[in-house]
């Protein structure tokens, strides 16, 4: 039974829908992981408000049928609830993020963390990558409200024009800077959509900025119409530049770029490899910033679903060096017919 | 059969999607990879239109950008229902291109599983805008009871959409529809064999109840 009502300590077993509703003894909709080991003990012990839920069908029924007669409340929490649970049923997260269960889930979380099927990875990964320092701050930048994550920002997560700024607009807020990140990557969207227009006007800073961002494994397979000058044009200077994080388009409102649409097969530039000093912290941002999808090594993902539902902004491409091309709906909806 | 008459009946029809309930409400097929759903899509819109939507396999993520097969009209008691499907990739929290490499080079396998992954995406992404109602498909000889079912069918309760549960595939021998129907109590669930045909009239039934 390894999640556990916070307010009631009554468990549930592992998979229970239960929980999706609010606690059915006292409604409360904050649930916690509880590895297997720590909750048979706890549960022997408590056992006082614990109703047996071993996962069988018959009681589950009798607690839905009961739960339908109030649906109004039940229908809000339930969204509600389903988001605590992909969070908190990580068993990982709690021993960070739930201050009440620290005690009891650290040790199974410890030896968990690297194991494969968790909702969504979240505090220990962090913790234990390089930027650490500043892992609280950024984790909340994905969904929370926090207006002031993004200061917490470092350098190369911010486009050109803002990084040496001493104080980096503060009142931005979430919108603000999650556009900035969003719209950087649309250009790249946008440029594989498009395809057409080339842009002469640019100096060959501009040209190498761009190319080291939109390297043709960058762009998703079903790129529309392969262009052959990415590799004359596009890759002099990308092949130098590897920190491709600190070579982000100049500002989000450049035209966008064109000349670096690859074909859709093909690798030009260089396989990525451990020899990139920014991989791993490359990923690590990115899954800051866009936890809906977790890069554990090319061809194997996880998928936070609940991120993914609640983000107006989303991956059309994903690279195995662990970069992303985000998209907003309107416009995949457009291109899809 | 002049220009006139196809103008005609081309306003008709679309005044009467303004004005009536004719509009045809478009229905998601959701589901966990390899439960069936194309198979049933392909079932659904061979009956009623003569076309299929999408290649079936039985290496999961064969779909994996979601596919949309629009007025589709079926027939029950001279009462008839249009719907749109959407068929859309197979739901998982987990992508890896190991399961795919029986099958494939690894190449083919890595790509195979980062378009599962995007199609994943664009199914979530679906289901928050774009549907109106959600027939969810599973594998019957499956344990229905899984994180993924659990969300997917919270978060379309959240949403408040009809949802009709089909218990697929019950040719096979480890079918328990009732598993099923025990794991989601609050919802219909439908036994059928999309791939055989078995207990379609119900299905159809209960599509022209829910979604019509």
């Amino acid at each position: 039974m390894p999640h556990q009502c916070t307010n009631c300590d009554r468990t549930f077993p592992d998979g229970s829908k239960e929980m999706l509703s609010g606690c059915p003894d006292c409604g409360g909709n904050k649930f916690q992981f509880a590895p297997a080991g720590a909750v048979s003990e706890r549960s022997a012990g408590t056992g006082s408000n614990s109703r047996d839920t071993d996962s069988n069908g018959r009681e589950q029924r009798s607690i839905m049928a009961d739960e339908n007669d109030d649906s109004d409340g039940t229908v809000s929490r339930a969204a509600e609830t389903v988001r605590d649970w992909v969070s908190s049923s990580d068993p990982s997260t709690d021993s960070t993020s739930s201050s009440s269960s620290d005690s009891r889930s650290k040790p199974t979380a410890d030896s968990n963390s690297p194991a494969g099927n968790r909702p969504w990875p979240d505090a220990d990964d962090r913790a234990s990558s390089s930027h650490s320092s500043t892992d609280d701050d950024r984790r909340t930048g994905g969904s929370a409200d926090d207006s002031t994550t993004f200061e917490e920002w470092p350098e190369t997560a911010r486009p050109p024009a803002d990084r040496s700024e001493p104080d980096p607009p503060r009142t931005a807020g979430r919108s603000t800077a999650s556009e900035t990140t969003a719209s950087s990557s649309e250009e790249h969207s946008s440029a594989t959509r498009r395809s057409v227009t080339i842009d002469d006007d640019e100096d060959t800073a501009q040209a190498d900025a761009r190319s080291a961002v939109v390297s043709p494994d960058d762009l998703p397979a079903s790129a529309p119409e392969p262009s052959e000058r990415t590799e004359s044009d596009g890759e002099d200077g990308a092949d130098g530049t590897p920190d491709s994080e600190d070579a982000r388009p100049p500002a989000p409102d450049t035209e966008p770029t064109t000349e670096t649409v690859p074909p859709d097969h093909g690798r030009v530039v260089s396989e990525p490899s451990g020899d990139r000093p920014s991989l791993d912290e490359l990923r690590d941002e990115l899954n800051d910033q866009f936890e809906s999808i977790k890069i554990v090594s090319p061809g194997q993902y996880e998928l936070n679903l609940m991120e993914l539902y609640d983000r107006e902004e989303y991956i059309v491409s994903l690279q195995e060096d662990g970069r992303y091309v985000i998209d907003v709906p309107d416009s995949w909806r457009d291109s899809d017919d | 059969m002049g220009l006139f008459t196809e103008l005609k009946d081309s306003i008709s029809r679309a005044t009467d999607r303004l004005f009536s309930e004719q509009e045809p409400k478009r229905i998601g097929i959701y589901g966990p990879p390899n439960a069936g759903k194309t198979t049933l899509a392909n079932r659904i819109a061979r009956d009623w239109t003569g076309d299929a939507v999408g290649a079936e396999s039985h290496i999961p993520h064969e779909t994996r950008r979601a596919r949309r097969k629009e007025d589709v009209e079926i027939e029950r008691n001279g009462k008839t229902v249009t719907i749109d499907i959407v068929d859309t990739p197979g739901v998982t929290t987990k992508v890896d291109y190991e399961e795919f490499t029986d099958e494939m080079d690894k190449d083919d396998a890595v790509r195979r599983s980062r378009e599962a992954t995007e199609g994943v995406a664009e199914a979530m992404h679906w289901l928050r805008e774009d549907v109106d109602g959600v027939i969810y498909v599973l594998d019957s000889a499956e344990d229905p009871i899984t994180q993924v079912n659990t969300m997917l069918i919270g978060i379309i309760e959240s949403r408040d959409l009809p949802v009709l549960i089909f218990a697929n595939k019950i040719d096979l021998d480890e079918s328990s529809v009732k598993r099923i129907e025990d794991a989601f109590p609050q919802h219909k669930t439908v036994p059928l064999s999309a791939k055989e045909g078995e207990n379609m009239d119900e299905v159809y039934d209960n599509i022209a109840e829910y979604f019509g």
